[in-house]
């Protein structure tokens, strides 16, 4: 009798999925099933679109190759990621690029967007989250990055920056440096 | 009791295409959108997620496609009224679990849903009974681009648009089909297709009971991969995939008639007997039964087309429905009981079969 992979109980519901010919199977009980929206509640299917599955073949592992990685606009990290299996924020694209080049690679067709495009677009930069809530903190959900961490983070995209000759983000975020140092 | 305002709303389907499909269920639509200066939800504090909300709320106000539309406070609804709406397929299980200002907008038909705050600010869905993806992709391109006109929405030219899991950036959108292949599993050939439809990049869920034996014989094919593909390229894959499916279901349905005849007729008939006469009844039990009812009214045996309304039965005889209809929670033995009534009256007014 094959096992539920979450809990040990006997495993009734079967997940195969292949990604770029690599076989995972997802055991399942189906309480555990249930509980991840594969079931209602009499055993019968439905809502059989579960992210789930999508957070499961995500490429977890690659969020130990991509320690040390932190965004400087939300503060998540590549441990935050392994743990909600969701980035932070927009910019987390940017800050987090190793990261999310991992998870691309191991489950998207491609590495470049060939879909529709939007006419105005950019990735905002260094904006205030505090437009968005008119200033509410923080209430626990999230964790705040103390500016210790945000220097740390600048000072390693500096040293990327300055080891990849990018010589004009490297000269904003010295200044950047400069201004948290006070 | 009767049914409250949201029972008569959520039972209130005047789905327009009421045409179906043999082999096919539903199909759907769903893009990914979030706005381009806020936190992902997984990460926002409640006050970013109710200023996301109330600003994508204005957004859709003004779209002229979703005229007429409800908006749903999930914290609000009572939970099995949460579950029905989860169900109906107009929303996601996990959009139901937290609900800090988790907001759902419907059309009055139920063809669009619009999920603000699940683990995307946006997840715009498109349903229908049939198979047309290019119609479906249409409409829900025009209310994208109205999002885009009103909203700054998060998008980056490598990358595409920015989800808050990478396995959904790119187009963001993920399209299924929900669907009845009974003769596919009678002959054995269903895991077979299931793999090969994998190898294409394509995602088949099933749900089986013990061994390999399916429950139900419904299974959903969703595209896999989000980047590196166009959405056209996305959509006329997975149409071309579940046209071979349906090909294939067919030719296995003619193999069963040739070769299973007996078994057929008997199984079939069997299963109008259980639903037109039982007194309690689990949604396992129903599910089969109507699964081969539907079968019959493909292959004629049923006269009317019967194959609307099974679908429609099948979505009200389940746990969360029958409690909406209800008005009031209700434990399992109580469902049963409900549920074989709401089938003995419904399977009193099906003709009787017409075996060939
Ligand atoms: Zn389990
Ligand atoms: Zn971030």
């Amino acid at each position: 009798m094959e096992k539920c992979q979450f809990c040990g109980k006997p495993a009734t519901v079967h997940m195969t999925q292949i990604v770029n010919n690599k076989t995972t199977v997802v055991r399942m009980c189906s309480e555990c099933a249930a509980k991840h929206g594969l079931f209602d509640k009499d055993g019968l299917p439905f809502a059989m679109l579960s992210s789930l599955g999508e957070a499961l073949f995500a490429g977890l592992k690659h969020s130990q190759s991509a320690s040390g990685l932190i965004c400087s606009r939300c503060g998540c990290t590549p441990a935050s990621f392994r743990e909600t299996g969701r980035l932070g924020c927009p910019n987390c694209y940017k800050d987090l690029k190793l990261l999310v080049d991992g998870i691309v690679e191991s489950s998207q067709k491609g590495a470049v967007h060939k879909g529709k495009k939007l006419k105005s677009h950019a990735f905002v930069d260094g904006g205030d989250w505090n437009t968005l809530s008119g200033g509410k903190g923080d209430d626990g959900r999230r964790k705040k990055m103390s500016s210790a961490e945000r220097l740390d983070a600048l000072q390693e995209q500096l040293d990327d920056a300055i080891r990849e000759e990018r010589y004009e983000e490297a000269a904003k975020l010295r200044d950047e440096i400069r201004k948290l140092k006070g | 009791m009767a049914m409250n305002d949201f029972g008569k709303k959520l039972f209130h389907d005047a789905r327009e295409a009421k045409e179906t499909m043999p082999a096919i269920i539903s199909s759907r639509i769903r893009l990914a959108r979030n706005l381009a200066d806020a936190k992902f939800v997984k990460y926002a504090c409640r006050g970013d997620l109710r200023a996301v909300a109330n600003m994508c709320e204005k957004a859709l106000s003004s779209c002229k496609i979703l005229d007429g539309n409800s908006v749903l406070n999930v914290c609000d609804l009572q939970e099995y009224e949460r579950t029905a709406l989860v169900e109906r397929h107009m929303c996601s299980q996990e959009f139901i679990v937290d609900t800090n200002e988790s907001r759902l907008l419907f059309t009055p038909d139920h063809t669009v849903s619009i999920m603000i705050n699940e683990e995307d600010h946006l997840r715009i869905q498109i349903f229908r009974y049939d198979l047309n993806f290019r119609a479906m992709f249409d409409r829900i391109n025009a209310i994208d681009d109205h999002l885009a006109d009103n909203l700054s929405i998060a998008f980056d030219e490598h990358y595409g648009f920015l989800t808050s899991c990478p396995t959904n950036v790119g187009t963001g959108m993920r399209a299924s089909v929900m669907m009845h292949l009974p003769a596919l599993v009678i002959t054995k050939q269903i895991n077979n297709l299931i793999l090969a439809v994998q190898k294409l990049g394509f995602v088949v869920r099933g749900l089986f009971g013990e061994g390999s034996e399916a429950k139900g014989n419904f299974f959903q094919i969703s595209n896999q991969q989000t980047l590196g593909l166009s959405e056209v390229d996305i959509l006329s894959r997975l149409t071309q995939i579940i046209k071979s499916i349906v090909d294939y279901e067919l030719n296995a349905r003619e193999i069963v008639k040739k070769e299973k005849i007996v078994w057929l007729y008997d199984n079939i008939g069997r299963a109008l007997g259980i639903l037109r006469g039982c007194y309690s009844i689990a949604s396992s039990d129903a599910i089969n039964g109507i699964s081969l009812l539907m079968l019959a009214a493909d292959l004629g045996y049923l006269r009317g087309n019967l194959r609307w309304d099974l679908n429609q039965i099948m979505m009200k005889i389940q746990s969360s429905h029958i409690q909406v209809l209800e008005n009031k929670a209700l434990g399992s033995a109580e469902r049963d009981i409900k549920r074989a009534e709401i089938l003995r009256n419904f399977f009193a007014k099906i003709p009787d079969l017409k075996f060939e």
